[in-house]
């Protein structure tokens, strides 16, 4: 059964998620870094490209992830339209 | 010279602290060490029965701390060893009726008389585990290949890093070596590398485990055990003494030679 669903899922053997899911669980704990937290960093940064370009504000995604030996906050934002003037902007 | 003053913790429950520290204390006991092990779970004490020595408890922790006898009344000797020896938690008293000062009082003066002052901490990281940690110089982690327990050992090893507990070391209790071939356990690798703690050891999944505990009789008087040999070879580590980690329950160390034991 355990076989049919991990085919399904093709998530690989359990040990690997368990693996990778701790990484993320570890370095959320350790930085403590709490959901609310997160979404203000995103509204900032849903607003400070707002300046420059219109972005598609549902699609942003602010996620903290573990490379081998860095960490990184890796932001996914769908681009709309970057404004002409853009740099006077401000 | 002082003796070492060593906490055994998880923040999960039911890890492996008090095998670990039976099985510990009795190895650096048989190495002639004098060692004192002390049950800081005041209201679930266990440690006692896991060294089969329930029916002499007269005084506990908390009468030493009280001033209700001298800690020598306390203090009940081991059936076949001489010169180990543990002191009970209280069974029917609040966690709190002890502080870190005192628990670190006693600890040092402990630590006066004996090579290995050994501490079984309570679950958590309430008052019995801030209790338990005092006066420690060094902790043993113990944790089990879950998900769960590693995510709790990640935050005790915070925990005592703040509280600058100079020497920590992991255990990983309780692996199953056919479920890690399988891929369906998390490895000793991967473990360390999340955890970042060098390791004491690793102690296989094993039934012998639960029949030493049935008799009262730590594991590691068992020589044909392998569990009982993990044990053994933790304590030997803890001792200072060089014992590659290949010789345990997991034969692939490979590229973990780094997080090797010194
Ligand atoms: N390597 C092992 N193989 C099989 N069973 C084990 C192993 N280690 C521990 N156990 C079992 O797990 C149970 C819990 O062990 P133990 O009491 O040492 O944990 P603990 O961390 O002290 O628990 P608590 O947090 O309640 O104090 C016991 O029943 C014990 O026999
Ligand atoms: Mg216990």
């Amino acid at each position: 059964m355990l076989g049919i669903l991990r085919r399904i899922w093709g998530d690989g053997a359990s040990g690997q998620v368990a693996r990778k899911r701790m990484q993320f669980v570890l370095m959320h704990d350790r930085i403590d870094i709490t959901p609310d937290v997160m979404e203000a960093v995103k509204n900032d940064i849903i607003q400070v490209l707002s300046r420059y370009m219109e972005i598609e504000g549902g699609s942003v995604k602010v996620d903290l992830e573990q490379g081998k030996d860095f960490m990184a906050l890796i932001s996914n934002v769908q681009v709309k339209r970057v404004f002409r003037n853009s740099k006077n902007s401000d | 010279m002082a003796g070492r003053i060593v906490v055994v913790t998880s923040g999960k429950g039911g890890v492996g602290k008090t095998t670990t520290v039976a099985n510990l204390g009795t190895t650096l006991a048989k190495k002639k060490y004098n060692v004192v092990l002390i049950d800081t779970d005041i209201g679930l004490r266990n440690l006692d029965v896991v060294m089969g020595l329930e029916n002499r408890i007269v005084y506990n922790l908390v009468d030493i701390i009280e001033g209700n006898c001298r800690k020598e009344q306390a203090m009940i000797r081991d059936r076949k060893l001489s010169n180990l020896c543990m002191i009970p938690a209280a069974q029917t008293r609040e966690k709190n009726s002890i502080t870190e000062e005192q628990m670190k009082a006693l600890c040092v003066e402990l630590s006066s008389e004996f090579d290995y002052v050994i501490i079984d901490c309570p679950a958590g990281i309430e008052q019995g585990f801030k209790n338990a940690i005092a006066g420690a110089d060094t902790a043993v982690v113990v944790t089990t290949p879950e998900v769960s327990a590693i995510r709790d050992a990640d935050r005790v090893i915070g925990l005592l890093e703040a509280a600058l507990v100079k020497k920590i070391n992991l255990i990983i209790n309780r692996l199953n070596a056919r479920m890690v071939k399988k891929g369906d356990m998390m490895s000793t690798e991967d473990i360390i590398a999340l955890l970042s703690v060098p390791l004491l050891g690793v102690v296989p999944e094993s039934e012998d485990v639960v029949v030493s505990t049935n008799r009262g009789v730590p594991l590691v008087h068992d020589r044909s055990s392998k569990a009982g040999a993990a044990f053994r070879s933790m304590a030997a580590r803890l001792n200072g003494e060089s014992i590659p980690l290949d010789g345990d329950s997991q034969g692939l160390f490979g590229r973990m030679k780094r997080f090797i034991w010194n």
